[in-house]
């Protein structure tokens, strides 16, 4: 099966990455899409649909919690996970992002098993 | 909160990011380049509790030897603003991971890292205040320097210019 995803980060490096990973982790992807923000996310979302959205927190303009707000109140978007992918390993974010509606929490650094296996879990589905 | 701890952290921090994301097994550490060094510099504030500055700086065919890692590129094909990227995202998981560590439970905001030195043989980069601890490792290709200082203090011109 093939995947949509949604990567948002302001730092095209990092974008870079995480769509690697994903790819070398064996997911097939029909699209990736690309944002550096809440906002332009939000403007992606409204002509595509994805599986998977992948959002770092720290981000200049609509940051990962407000676009995961706004996501929660999109009776649209709702459905759709999100994981989050940041350096912020403190507990009190880790719990008020995931209180949010995050579906799953990646600290940077981390190993691509790592990011492999929260998507096998949020899409609920092992790859190959 | 000791220097030691912060010190502690800052070496755990940049062996785990380099080796988690970068795939990259350091040398151990190492002494601080000498003054003159071919150096690309990257700095970012940090608020919350601590609040504080962090910067680091790194050989430049050290940055660009870790840009190609982190991008799957070939060196020799990296753009400038790629190696620049890549630089700048080192520097904000290095800040992240070693606040992280040492309060976990506290709250922080990192703000936009930048370059704020990028000059070839810069005999004009500031000495690191004093109040500032910092870890040095071997890459392979050069140094990294990790340097992190907690706010008590206005920071200095160049800081508030970063920021």
């Amino acid at each position: 099966m093939a995947y949509r995803v949604l990567i948002t980060d302001d730092s095209p490096a990092m974008r870079s990455f995480v769509r690697r990973v994903i790819e070398l982790s064996g997911f097939e992807l029909s699209a990736c899409y690309e944002a550096g923000d809440g906002a332009e996310a939000l403007a992606v979302l409204k002509n595509e649909w994805v599986d998977a959205i992948l959002t770092d927190i720290n981000m200049p303009g609509v940051d990962g919690e407000e676009f995961l707000r706004r996501l929660a109140a999109d009776e649209l978007l709702c459905g759709i996970p999100a994981i989050v992918i940041s350096t912020d390993a403190t507990q009190n974010r880790i719990a008020r992002l995931l209180a949010l509606g995050a579906r799953g929490y990646v600290t940077k650094p981390f190993r691509p098993e790592t990011l492999r296996a929260e998507l096998e879990r949020t899409l609920g589905v092992p790859c190959d | 909160m000791t220097e030691t701890t912060i010190r502690t952290a800052l070496a755990t921090a940049v062996g785990d990011v380099l080796e988690s994301m970068f795939f990259l097994d350091t040398l151990g550490e190492a002494g601080e380049p000498p003054a003159g060094a071919d150096t690309v510099t990257v700095h970012l504030s940090f608020e919350g509790d601590p609040a504080g500055c962090f910067e680091m700086r790194v050989a430049r065919p050290a940055a660009t030897a870790i840009a190609a890692d982190f991008l799957g590129e070939d060196a020799a094909s990296l753009t400038p603003q790629q190696s620049a990227d890549v630089t700048l995202e080192l520097a904000n998981m290095i800040c992240g991971a070693v606040l992280s560590r040492i309060e976990s439970s506290a709250t922080f905001r990192l703000g936009a890292p930048r370059v704020v030195a990028d000059i070839v043989a810069d005999d004009t980069r500031e000495p690191w205040p004093e109040e500032t601890t910092r870890y040095t490792v071997e890459t392979g290709s050069g140094t990294l320097t990790a340097a992190m200082r907690m706010e008590t203090r206005t920071c200095t011109a160049t800081e508030k210019y970063a920021s």
